[in-house]
This record gives C-alpha cells, sequence and structure tokens, in this order.
C-alpha cells in the first residue's frame, strides 16, 4: 500500500514537476556558459511631461519602489524594479526593470520631468536565466515588487520542495528492488564521495 | 521475425532507461539537494540561517612585493597573486596610474587587493566566510557572468565544480525525458498524468513566456 502510493505519488509529482525541472536545469548551460552584451538598447524612446513624485529625491525602500512604480505606470513600462538610485548631482531617478522577455532602464530627468526609456527584449535562454536567479539573494527588502515575481517565488519554493520529495521517495522505491540493491548502493555511495571530495576541497 | 527483433530492442531499451532514471538518481541525489537547499537559502535571505551565512571575518594586512611582471594587467594580477600566495577567481581588475586593484574570489571568501606599483607594496583586505555561506557560494560559484561579457574562469577547481553541474543539469534533463517514455507505458496512469503535466507546463509556461 505505502509502495504504490509512494510510487504514483513520485509519479504524478515529478510529472507536474518536470517542467520546473526542465527550467532550472537547461538554464545551468547559460548560466555556466552563455554570455550577453548588456546595455544594447533595441529601443530608446524619451517621455515628456512625467508627474514626478514631489519627495522623489528622499525615497528609500518601499517607498522608492512606489514612485518608481508611478513613473512605470506614465511610461507604459512593467517588471520588477531592481533598484533605484537618485543621483543628487545631476537630480536623475535612474532604475532598471526586469521581467523575462524584457529588460529596460529608465533614467528620468526630475528637474525637466522627462524619462528616457531604453529597452531590450531577451531571449528564451535569458528567459529561463532570469527565472533561474529570481527571486534571488539581493536587495531582499524590496524584492517582489512586482507580484508575478512573488508568484514564481512560491513555484520555485515548490520546485525544492517537490524535488526533495521525489529524490528520497526515488530511494524509497529504488531500495524496494532488491535486485538493484548493490548497482545502486556502489553509485549512491559514488555520488556521496563525489560531492564531498568537490566540497571538502572547494571549502578551504 | 522484424516484430520479435524490435520488440526485443524495444525492452532492452526500455530497461536500460529504466535502470538510468535510478542510477543517475542515486548518483546525482546528494547534489540536488546542494542545490536544492541552496536555492531555499538564496531565495529567503531572511530566514535565520540565511542571515547567519552572512557572518564573515574580515582582517587587513600589507606585505612589499617584487614589481609585477607580465604582459598584460592579468598576467601581473597572476604574478602579485602568486607573490602573495593567493588563489582563486580573479574579478575586478582595474588599473590606475601607478596602482592596480583586483579580487580574488573562493567559495570560502575573497581578498581585495590594492597594489601600489610606485612603492611596490599591496594592502590585502580578506573576508573569510562562515561554512554556511561557503555552501550557499556553491549554488552560484561558476566564475562567469552571462551579463558580464569579459568574465571568465581562471581558477582550475572552478572548472572542475562548473563541470559538475553542468552534469547534474544533464542528468536531470535525461532523468526527466527517460521518465516520460516510462510514464508513458503505463497506460493506466496516461490519462491523469497528462493532466497533471500540462499543469505544470502551463503554469510553467505562463512564467517563461512572459504573457503578464
Amino acid at each position: 500500500m505505502l509502495y504504490r502510493w509512494t510510487r504514483d505519488l513520485h509519479l504524478y509529482g515529478g510529472l507536474f514537476l518536470s517542467p520546473f525541472l526542465l527550467v532550472f536545469a537547461v538554464s545551468v548551460f547559460f548560466l555556466n556558459h552563455g554570455k550577453v552584451a548588456p546595455g544594447q538598447w533595441m529601443s530608446v524612446e524619451t517621455v515628456q511631461n512625467v508627474q514626478v513624485p514631489v519627495d522623489i529625491d528622499r525615497v528609500q525602500g518601499q517607498e522608492a519602489i512606489a514612485a518608481g512604480q508611478t513613473i512605470m505606470r506614465q511610461v507604459g513600462v512593467d517588471g520588477e524594479i531592481g533598484f533605484t538610485r537618485f543621483v543628487r548631482q545631476t537630480r536623475h531617478f535612474i532604475f532598471p526593470v526586469s521581467k523575462p522577455g524584457m529588460e529596460a532602464s529608465i533614467d528620468v530627468d526630475v528637474g525637466a520631468r522627462a524619462a528616457i526609456v531604453s529597452r531590450r527584449q531577451t531571449g528564451l535562454w535569458e528567459r529561463v536565466a532570469y527565472l533561474h536567479k529570481m527571486p534571488g539573494p539581493h536587495n531582499v527588502a524590496i524584492r517582489g515588487n512586482w507580484p508575478p515575481t512573488n508568484a514564481w517565488r512560491v513555484f520555485a519554493d515548490l520546485t525544492v520542495y517537490l524535488a526533495l520529495f521525489i529524490t528520497i521517495s526515488g530511494i524509497y522505491l529504488w531500495w524496494a528492488i532488491r535486485a538493484e540493491r548493490r548497482a545502486g548502493v556502489v553509485l549512491l555511495s559514488a555520488g556521496f564521495l563525489t560531492i564531498v571530495g568537490c566540497v571538502v576541497v572547494l571549502f578551504h | 521475425m522484424w516484430g520479435v527483433s524490435l520488440s526485443s530492442s524495444t525492452r532492452v531499451l526500455e530497461t536500460w532507461n529504466r535502470k538510468l532514471h535510478f542510477y543517475l538518481g542515486l548518483y546525482f541525489v546528494f547534489f540536488l539537494w546542494l542545490f536544492s537547499l541552496t536555492g531555499l537559502m538564496l531565495n529567503h535571505g531572511q530566514w535565520l540561517v540565511s542571515l547567519a551565512a552572512n557572518a564573515r571575518v574580515e582582517t587587513r594586512y600589507d606585505r612589499a612585493i617584487a614589481l609585477p611582471v607580465g604582459s598584460t594587467d592579468m598576467d601581473r594580477v597572476r604574478d602579485v597573486m602568486r607573490q602573495l600566495g593567493l588563489v582563486g577567481e580573479i574579478e575586478g581588475v582595474s588599473r590606475q596610474p601607478g596602482s592596480l586593484q583586483f579580487s580574488v574570489n573562493r567559495p570560502s571568501g575573497s581578498s581585495q587587493v590594492k597594489v601600489n606599483l610606485e612603492e611596490l607594496h599591496a594592502s590585502v583586505q580578506p573576508f573569510e566566510n562562515s561554512h554556511l555561506s561557503r555552501f550557499r557560494n556553491l549554488h552560484t560559484f561558476s566564475g562567469s557572468r552571462y551579463n558580464q561579457p569579459a568574465s571568465e574562469r581562471d581558477w582550475g577547481l572552478t572548472t572542475v565544480w562548473v563541470f559538475a553541474m553542468d552534469a547534474v543539469a544533464a542528468g536531470v534533463v535525461v532523468m526527466i525525458l527517460g521518465s516520460y517514455l516510462m510514464w508513458w507505458r503505463l497506460k493506466a496512469k496516461r490519462r491523469l498524468g497528462l493532466v497533471v503535466l500540462l499543469a505544470g507546463v502551463v503554469a510553467c509556461g505562463w512564467f517563461v513566456s512572459g504573457w503578464f
């Protein structure tokens, strides 16, 4: 009974998980070996008469994100704000925005109430790499300022928890096949020694 | 005769596909756990375990060096590293008149080096990471960033680790494709399996497509 339930959950859980695992696995090759030239914008446009929040030179954290989103709605850009920066010397409010398939940089000249919007489309490799890295460890306080990023966070976590279940249930299912125990133990041990070797060497 | 042969070869293929599925899974299971747990740590910076991983020990020392030799800045950086006994991935090389700056990174920590080429001494600021931080860094330690075309791997151990990461990724892809074949052979499980797989494809495809 336990075996049958475990086998079915391993199968159906694995089938649901498989597209997500493929995204994480395939993107590894691009993250490790791919290269793109940054700053090669495909379009640059200037939007005039932008309503700039009055305290934009002082806001920080979530308030700065809210100010950025106010500007994004006016210039027609949607996505996750990476960070915000106010340059006091030039009175420019600058922030990058990204989402799967698009990267943008918005440079607001506060005095002139004009925004320069630079955009770049990203291909499939960059999309999956973007998802692999999201939400990530940087700027935790403002990460998830775009709802789909928070939704992806849930699925990224689910991928991990399901992967843990799939691997543990897989070990149980393998152990039930007596004829494969010896070969399996050899491979499990070989994998353990390989990772211990890598970790020991890289830890020092 | 042909039918028997085809059936026999199909059976052999299916047997080996099944074996490959759990052989690859067993070999890579510890790697999968490592990347799963470090992935959680990276995505949840507010967790206590992630906050604990941020601890590091900073020190500083100065040392006299010989004039770095080499025809390029990278050659000179490698010569300085040799003199200081530093190993790891080189990043952020910048050359100003009379000075050379760079950092050397490893999962265990990094060193920021400022070389005064006129007075021939180096100021080194090493950061020693906690064990949890080293563990977390294994997830991202590839020595290359796709949005920085100039970044290259220059430490042998990074290349070994990247090979391991690629092998895990390739193993996962092979296991998944093989699992589709095994599932499809179970006629009784096809319908529900198709529903579950399509749910996964739609949910994942929604994010990859960027249609929001």
